[in-house]
């Protein structure tokens, strides 16, 4: 569930270079620098070499089953 | 705890390390108390990871002391040392944590900034650890600085408020300019600036963060313990 007014940012890592980014879930905040430290420090738990956050908004679908 | 060398520039770094890691003490338990209350789930991991930062750093600082000459008994406890008032007890809002991210962790790390190339190799050492993780709390006071100012209202007052209260103390941390061990430490080359030069920069990056906040430069000093640096 989103807050009103807020952006969900969609959270990728990965721990290898040579690995795909892996979706480890999403933050809610209408900061971008904000975001960048709520997705630091809730998806801590594994040591991730390269995070990247993306607007869900910013989305588009390829295909929708 | 004892001391066996005390010429004046040692005696300020023990004051200065000893009191850093006492306040760093303090703010991550500050922090960590309102890891369950913040007002949102971001904010509060947030505020668990700043903690346990600052615990972190505390803990790795008392032993820098060591280096100086001071023996411990023993390791200090959590609620171990003189830190600042405003941040011996709980914050009793969120503006309050807001307001000692921006102001006492402010204060703290332009220190530490300062003894980034400490002649004393422990603490430079422990410098640039602590600056690498700080930079996420400033991030984070940033970030919560605008969004309060957009807000607005009584929101804002309310930190302003708290900046303020807070600065009145953090602000004398560093201690009076002309403090003569201080001065010898920057000869020394222990620490690169004073007392005025932390008080400038963390003025010159708290303005336009938070508008409307006072910032006085302290001037009275006839009630100041250079131990308890308050």
């Amino acid at each position: 569930m989103s807050r009103a007014g807020e952006t969900v940012w969609e959270v990728f890592a990965r721990k290898e270079y040579s690995e795909p980014l892996h979706h480890v879930g999403t933050v809610t905040e209408d900061d971008e620098d904000l975001a960048v430290v709520s997705a630091r420090a809730i998806y801590d738990e594994q040591p991730w070499i390269h995070m990247i956050i993306v607007p869900r908004a910013s989305i588009r679908e390829a295909i929708s089953a | 705890m004892s001391t066996v060398r005390l010429d004046p520039p040692t005696a300020t770094m023990i004051s200065l390390i000893g009191s850093l890691a006492d306040n760093k003490s303090a703010l991550g338990r500050r922090y960590g108390e309102w890891a369950v209350s913040a007002p949102t789930i971001e904010s509060a991991v947030a505020a668990a990871a700043m903690a346990q930062d600052e615990l972190g750093h505390a803990r790795s600082t008392y032993p820098v002391l060591a280096k100086l000459g001071v023996e411990r008994s023993e390791e200090p406890g959590l609620d171990a040392g003189h830190p600042m008032f405003v941040i011996a007890e709980e914050l009793p809002d969120w503006a309050s944590v807001i307001a000692a991210n921006l102001v006492v962790d402010g204060v703290l790390t332009t220190f530490v900034a300062t003894a980034r190339e400490s002649s004393i190799e422990p603490l430079a050492h422990r410098a640039r650890k602590i600056l690498q993780e700080e930079g996420a709390h400033r991030v984070h006071a940033e970030a919560w600085a605008r969004r309060i100012a957009r807000a607005g209202g009584s929101d804002l007052e309310l930190l302003v408020r708290r900046v303020d209260e807070m600065w009145a103390q953090a602000a004398r941390w560093p201690g009076p300019d002309s403090d003569p061990g201080y001065c010898e430490a920057i000869a020394a080359g222990m620490v690169s600036g004073g007392p005025l030069a932390i008080r400038d920069r963390v003025r010159d990056w708290l303005y336009p963060q938070v508008g409307g906040v006072s910032l006085d430069e302290p001037t009275d000093w006839s009630d100041w313990d250079p131990q308890r640096r308050q």
